[in-house]
């Protein structure tokens, strides 16, 4: 079953004096449980579609129904809402909040939820210990090495139970053992939990660890390979 | 979760932070010494105006005001007046004077003053003026002798006067003849108020009503002291309702300078607050836009994962009132602990003593601030808290999420 469906997706930006086509007319579905990596060059249109897939920015034309949902559709404050309880975010740089533990890091988004302290207490905790962070769940962002408080991020895209969760780059800040310590724990996921993701990378190793490779360049799709069916 | 996040978030720049919060309790310290400096003045020289020279409420004959003619008079018994404030609650006492203006003279020079003729018992319990009489400066009238007179020190310097010095008043009597008497100087009153002190004099009412060729139940002038200040209007409306023809005024029309400053003041020292909080915003407003610059990124992350500007905006505005607030309370308990001391040590002005005193100043200043003014405050340091969030926290609010999370 799809849970995303993109339609003749184009997005042109008009910031500077010359239209920039980032999108020249993406067609794509993306099935519950898939686990996807988005490549292409730079300037290909990755980071465009993974915002326009985030609801963060919106399409100049085509649409993007999200559970059948039109996500352009969306007034600014119910988009907000929407990513709140549909959607993941790992982003490349970490973003974690460096004031708060790892424990509370996880914490937050559900407290914006109106989780009861209860829940987000036992959901924090048993998320940190899945991605492998039990005994680390009181130290602030400062105190953890890069591939940890990307295991954070990740806890913290998966407290909200969102449909999916879309990486942006989430390797391209790590070291070869924490990436391949993160892909692990991200493909446990995706296999034992059915957890739907989506990257976009530059780097080899998650495409090679990817159930389905999507290629873009110029703005368009010139590959889509499935190599495992979720 | 928002409220415990933001005041960790004050705390990440930490000598950023307490630079600010110093600004704001140092600027708070002074402020609120100062206004506790104005204060007290204000307070010493109002609670003085009113228990040794106006008390709280006087009556007169209104053609009496007009043109000080002694034959204006109020008649007690007649008028029922005694009976009334005699059955008042909430007066503590009442004194019927007599006053006339008359020339006062000395062997060596002579001057223009105000008598007062008094029932020294009632006055006593009116005005506090008696007490101002040091131990060896004599007595208030006792009745023990006829013609004596109580006078203030700057008038006796001026007249070159003493103890059991003679002064002679020549004044004109209720038939409007020219009339005059010799006084014997009993005691020597010495008050903060210099020119109050040179124009005053107090004599026995029975002496002078004899000389004046007045009744002695006539007076033109009855003054009233209450047993509290807040009754003031109360009662005042309800004299001048029960003898309309007479004019009932209290302390801040008899005295409007003083009664300004009763009026004003407070207004006064929270237009200075208000200033002095004004400027400390501006330095929040620098704070808080230095803290949207530097964690564009993460405020760009709360808003992709689904934090909602208004939570955004509470999460700015709180840390803008922590700010305000933490600088402000330490402010303010050193600035009550500062006034604390000083109003138990007193500050000692002499050195200013001449022209304070011409003012009706004390020159000893036990500053002074009431728990309503802090109340305030305090609601005005938030006021200002969440005025100096609004434009910082706007700017946060535009961030393009997409683009923040990327910034470096």
């Amino acid at each position: 079953m799809n849970i995303i469906e993109i339609r003749d997706l184009k997005k042109i930006y008009n910031d500077s004096e010359v239209a920039v086509h980032a999108l020249n007319g993406i067609n794509l579905a993306f099935r519950q449980g898939e686990f996807t990596a988005i490549v292409g060059p730079s300037g290909s249109g990755k980071t465009t579609l993974l915002n326009l897939l985030g609801g963060l920015d919106m399409p100049t034309e085509g649409s993007i129904r999200i559970d059948g949902i039109n996500v352009g559709e969306l007034s600014s404050r119910k988009l907000i809402n929407f990513r709140l309880n549909n959607i993941g975010f790992v982003f490349q740089s970490y973003n974690l909040i460096p004031v708060l533990t790892a424990f509370e890091n996880v914490e937050f988004i559900m407290s914006l939820q109106g989780y009861s302290k209860e829940k987000r207490k036992r959901r924090a905790i048993e998320l940190l210990e899945a991605v492998g962070l039990g005994d680390r769940i009181n130290s602030r962002p400062s105190r953890l090495s890069g591939g940890q408080q990307q295991r954070v991020a990740v806890a913290r895209a998966l407290a909200s139970r969102p449909k999916f969760i879309l990486a942006d780059e989430p390797t391209a800040n790590l070291d070869s053992v924490s990436t391949e310590n993160l892909l692990d724990i991200m493909e446990k996921l995706n296999l034992e939990e059915k957890i739907t993701f989506i990257f976009s990378t530059h780097d080899q190793r998650v495409v090679n660890k990817a159930h389905r490779v999507v290629k873009l360049e110029d703005g368009k799709v010139i590959s889509d390979v499935t190599t495992q069916s979720p | 979760m928002i409220w415990i996040i933001a005041w960790k978030n004050i705390w990440r720049n930490k000598v950023r932070s307490l630079v600010v919060i110093l600004a704001i309790t140092f600027g708070l310290l002074g402020g609120v010494f100062s206004s506790a400096v104005m204060k007290g003045m204000a307070e010493q020289r109002m609670k003085e105006a009113v228990s040794r020279e106006t008390a709280h409420i006087q009556i007169h004959n209104p053609k009496y005001i007009e043109d000080n003619e002694i034959n204006y008079t109020i008649d007690l018994e007649s008028q029922r007046l005694a009976e009334t404030l005699d059955t008042l609650p909430q007066v503590k006492a009442w004194s019927p004077r007599i006053r006339f203006l008359a020339m006062g003279n000395s062997a060596n020079a002579s001057t223009g003053i105000m008598v007062y003729g008094v029932l020294p018992e009632k006055e006593m319990a009116v005005s506090e003026l008696w007490t101002m009489i040091c131990d060896s400066c004599g007595t208030y009238l006792n009745g023990e002798k006829s013609n004596q007179i109580v006078i203030g020190e700057a008038l006796a310097k001026k007249l070159n006067l003493k103890l059991r010095s003679k002064m002679v008043l020549t004044f004109q009597d209720a038939m409007g003849n020219l009339s005059g008497a010799a006084f014997r100087v009993c005691g020597i009153y010495h008050t903060n108020n210099s020119v109050f002190d040179e124009m005053n004099v107090y004599v026995s009412k029975v002496d002078i009503a004899h000389l004046l060729a007045m009744d002695p139940d006539q007076s033109q002038e009855i003054a009233i002291m209450l047993n509290e200040g807040d009754e003031l209007d109360l009662v005042q409306k309800e004299l001048a309702a029960s003898f309309p023809d007479l004019l009932v005024r209290n302390w801040k029309q008899i005295d409007p300078v003083t009664g300004m400053l009763a009026d004003f003041l407070d207004i006064y020292l929270y237009m200075f607050m208000a200033i002095i909080l004004l400027a400390l915003g501006f330095g929040i407003i620098n704070t808080m836009l230095m803290v949207i610059l530097e964690r564009t990124r993460e405020l760009g992350m709360l808003t992709a994962i689904g934090m909602n500007k208004r939570r955004v905006f509470l999460m700015i505005m709180l840390e803008s009132v922590y700010l305000s607030l933490t600088g402000a309370v330490a402010g303010m308990i050193l600035g009550y602990l500062v006034t604390l001391y000083t109003a138990w040590t007193g500050i000692d002005l002499s050195s200013l003593a001449e022209g304070f005193k011409k003012l009706g100043y004390p020159t000893m200043l036990y500053p002074y601030l009431d728990m309503k003014f802090f109340i305030t405050l305090t609601v005005m340091v938030i006021g200002i808290g969440i005025l100096a969030s609004i434009f910082p926290a706007r700017k946060a609010l535009k961030l393009n999420p997409a683009e923040a999370v990327r910034t470096d």
